[in-house]
């Protein structure tokens, strides 16, 4: 069937607008490839890039056989309590990274001030990874509770064990959810700055935040051009490694979901109960009763040392309702657009939709700061009135969180059928019509995840919010950072407080969707 | 799709949520922005009341306790941005002829000294410069310099005694420091190799930081220098004075482990950098931007907000710090002109060259 030219072509429009910030970058910087030899060839940069690929490769590899470990228990086993751990194991969604780190030193430095252990590549692994992999959790979670387990049960029968049914069978039908958390943990680590800075860890991106600082805005955007090929090479081995993931499969019947979802007997853990209770906790430990009780002594230290008699209420207040009022806004306007590229991609699979995807995810790896500066650099030249405006604010988050919406709305798309709308077209209604009443309901789980998301990290953005927010209006974020900047945690525990509460909710709606 | 109703209800709610927002938006937008567009709009400005917008790179809490005093007294409405020098600097010259700011503040005086180089500031008025302490102010006359940090070593006295420490910035090239002390590359840093160069020249400037760089640990910012000396986990570090005095003004100053030594002697590790405040000449609010910079530099205005609520050395004539501060007479720093460091970017370079950023 050939693509519908109209659909083609909105598609491909969002996606050239979405490359507005790769285009800035090699306008500004990246288009001398003399100066680039010069950048790579300084006695530092080797060492950013070795940083950053290692970074890159290590939390989303800790994040995967964490997350996949964890989503075996509690789907899989007869662990105790397995839904209240679920949903723990979920939580550190809601804890930006930055926040997280900023617990454990300051919980490092309560404990054992002297010492510098958690500083540098083993502590960055730990932190981001124990942060990041609900990324990867949730969609396993998902994708194990809809498997059908007659194929498992079929391997067992013909001899397997059950490690080898397990990555033999189950594994393979795990990859269009690894593939997709994996990625967006991998292009985090690219644009990851607040955190790495407090852990004392540099890469490309705490390089180029540091050259902006420095106003050397060239070499940055010359970093930025490595970043972006760094991000080309990730997409690139995720399309290699999960090659024909995210296609209907060719003799797919039709079916509603994945084929006959059935609870199957959770596997005994017996005398292994002790040790994945021990595990479990570690977990959740780290991820989420440190960076609370990070928060929670600053609270008190505050509380009990000068007070919060002067503290300014109507503006943390405030902060709370820009960040819901722009995240919502966001969510809305990305979603809005998304729709049409991720139509474009699930029903005329093709190197051109296959192109128009990967370039949404581009943006998405560049850090917040280069996508920042492209729209002031366009706003300020051609279009003053939108510059410092909430409009320039909330197109930054749609240029950045583009593939999040697309994703989601990818997968949504992918378990409600293409066959129905080809029924539904047989049966004499048009594109719209068929989209409205056939297309939009069934995919309506994974467009909200879509929008969930896009709020979820519009609270966690920081660099380009730095830079986009129009004088006088706070976001938590910023409001976050410029008080963590001087290292004084308990002025800031309120802003991150709120900051978690705020983003535990769309966590929440999200983890349950995929818990349930 | 047993489930569908549960998640219509969700995307039902998740769009009311966004319509909801879009109207809070506006309305807050209508609240926040409209006084800065209407100023924007009409650059005569006749009818409508001045909101004076200033560009912050110093710490946000404390420019905002200065702009509500200058409102509070002058009764002139401020709007204020904060961020880090270099990045508003940055932004102002990006934003050009449509620059929303009207006043700039910056910590340092390299980042100052760039815009005035850009030909952007208008001279400041003669009599407030008059108001400060002259040494302090640029000879051009283009910003005026109302507050100062000094350059430090905090040292932690059970790992080193003050009488074992390096009494020349150079010395720290030596490597029988290797390993003891942290640096951060920050403004003031940088205006520390502009100031070597300008007096060792380039070649020697850089075999010192060769030296920085190899002997020394370097922690990215002063407050993380600062941290690791009161902790422990390093003898002693290069920052500003002000960030120590941050700490104690939190923790109390008696519980502070650590102490400040002063090189003085006229040392490059004794400077003393100003900072600044200047008028944008495509500010549609000369009057009252100048008059903002007048009651900064006012013994009764500004000032006094700085003696109290800041570490940093006040610069009015004859206004002393309610803070527990090294005198300023006993600094001795180098005599230096604050107009001189603007184009940071041949120190930046060596810096870059070297290693260090």
């Amino acid at each position: 069937m050939r693509a519908p030219r109209l659909l083609a072509l909105v598609a491909v429009l969002v996606a050239g607008f979405a490359l507005i910030p790769v285009g800035y970058v090699l306008l500004r910087g990246g288009v001398s490839l003399g100066a680039l030899v010069d950048t790579l060839t300084l006695p530092t940069t080797m060492g950013y890039l070795v940083n950053t690929v290692l970074l890159t490769i290590l939390v989303p590899l800790a994040s995967v056989v964490l997350g996949v470990l964890l989503a075996v228990l509690v789907v899989r086993t007869d662990l105790p309590g397995r839904r209240i751990w679920a949903m723990l194991f979920a939580l550190p969604l809601g804890i930006p990274a930055f926040v997280g780190s900023y617990a454990w030193v300051s919980l490092s430095y309560a404990v054992n001030p002297a010492s510098t252990a958690l500083f540098g590549l083993p502590g960055a692994v730990l932190i981001l990874g124990s942060s990041l992999y609900p990324y990867v959790f949730l969609p396993v979670v998902a994708a194990l509770r809809s498997l059908d387990t007659t194929q498992e049960e079929m391997a067992r029968s013909l001899g397997h064990g059950l490690v080898a049914t397990f990555l033999k069978v189950t594994l393979p039908q795990l990859r269009p959810a690894l593939s997709g958390g994996a990625l967006i943990i991998a292009l985090h680590m690219l644009a990851e700055y607040g955190a790495l800075v407090l852990l004392r860890y540099q890469t490309l991106t705490t390089a180029i935040m540091a050259r902006y600082e420095f106003g050397r805005a060239e070499e940055a955007l010359l970093l930025s051009t490595l970043l972006t090929v760094l991000c080309l090479a990730v997409l690139g081995f995720d399309r290699l490694l999960f090659r024909g993931v995210g296609r209907a499969a060719p003799d797919s019947r039709i079916r509603l979901g994945s084929g006959v979802t059935r609870t199957s007997t959770p596997a005994p853990l017996h005398a292994w109960q002790v040790p994945a209770l021990l595990g479990s906790s570690a977990v959740v430990f780290i991820g989420l009763v440190v960076p609370l009780t990070g928060i929670f002594g600053g609270l008190f230290q505050r509380l009990f040392g000068s007070g919060f008699a002067d503290y300014d209420w109507l503006r943390l207040l405030t902060a709370i309702g820009n960040t819901a009022s722009v995240g919502a806004l966001a969510a809305l306007v990305t979603t809005l657009v998304a729709i049409p590229v991720s139509m474009f991609i699930t029903r005329h699979p093709s190197t051109l939709s296959m192109l128009t995807e990967r370039a949404t995810w581009i943006t998405r790896s560049l850090p917040g700061i280069v996508v920042a500066l492209a729209l002031v650099f366009l706003a300020s030249r051609y279009l003053p009135g939108l510059y410092q405006t909430i409009a320039l604010m909330v197109l930054g988050y749609v240029l950045l969180f583009l593939p999040l919406a697309v994703g989601a709305q990818r997968s949504g798309l992918l378990a409600a059928a293409p066959q129905f709308d080809e029924l539904s077209r047989s049966l004499g209604q048009g594109p719209l019509t068929t989209f409205r009443r056939v297309t939009l309901p069934l995919a309506l789980p994974g467009i909200a995840s879509g929008a969930l998301l896009v709020f979820l990290d519009v609270g966690k953005e920081l660099t380009a919010t730095l830079l986009l927010h129009p004088t006088g209006f706070d976001m938590l974020s910023t409001g976050l950072w410029s008080r963590t900047e001087l290292l004084d945690y308990k002025d800031a525990a309120p802003y991150a407080l709120a900051l978690v509460v705020l983003s535990s909710i769309p966590a929440y709606f999200l983890a349950r969707r995929m818990l349930r | 799709m047993v489930h569908l109703p549960r998640s219509l209800h969700l995307i039902g709610g998740l769009a009311a949520a966004a319509l909801l927002a879009t109207a809070l938006t506006a309305c807050s937008a209508g609240t926040t922005a409209e006084p800065g567009a209407e100023t924007g709009q009409s650059p005569s400005g006749a009818a409508t009341p001045a909101t004076l917008t200033i560009y912050s790179g110093q710490h946000e809490a404390f420019a905002q306790s200065l702009a509500d005093a200058f409102t509070a007294d002058t009764g002139i409405a401020t709007q204020l941005r904060a961020g880090s020098d270099v990045e508003l600097v940055n932004q102002i010259i990006e934003e050009g002829d449509n620059s929303k700011a009207d006043v700039i503040l910056t910590e340092e005086p390299g980042p100052i000294d760039t815009l005035a180089a850009a030909g952007v500031l208008s001279p400041v008025s003669p009599p407030t410069l008059a108001k400060t302490v002259t040494q302090y102010n640029p000879g051009n006359g283009l910003w005026l310099a109302w507050a100062a940090r000094a350059r430090s070593v905090v040292y932690n006295p059970t790992m080193i005694s003050a009488d074992k420490l390096p009494a020349h910035l150079l010395d720290l090239a030596d490597p029988k420091w290797k390993g003891t002390f942290a640096y951060a590359p920050s403004g003031a840093f940088v205006g520390t190799v502009t100031y070597l160069i300008d007096t060792i020249g380039a070649d020697k400037t850089r075999t010192w930081l060769e030296g920085i760089r190899d002997n020394g640990e370097n922690l990215g910012k002063n407050a993380a220098v600062r941290d690791a000396v009161e902790a422990g986990q390093i003898s002693f570090g290069l920052i500003n004075h002000y960030y120590w005095f941050l700490k104690a003004d939190e923790v109390g100053a008696e519980n502070m482990v650590s102490k400040q030594h002063y090189m003085g002697n006229q040392d490059a590790g004794a400077l003393v950098f100003p900072s600044g405040a200047g008028v944008l000449k495509t500010s549609s609010h000369q009057a009252e931007a100048q008059q903002f910079l007048g009651w900064l530099a006012d013994a009764d205005g500004g000032q006094k907000i700085v003696a109290s609520d800041s570490p940093q050395y006040p610069l009015g004539i004859g206004v002393t710090s309610t803070q527990d501060l090294e005198p300023l007479e006993n600094l001795d720093p180098p005599v230096v002109d604050s107009g001189d460091f603007a184009n940071p970017e041949n120190a930046q370079q060596l810096l870059v060259e070297v290693g260090i950023i």
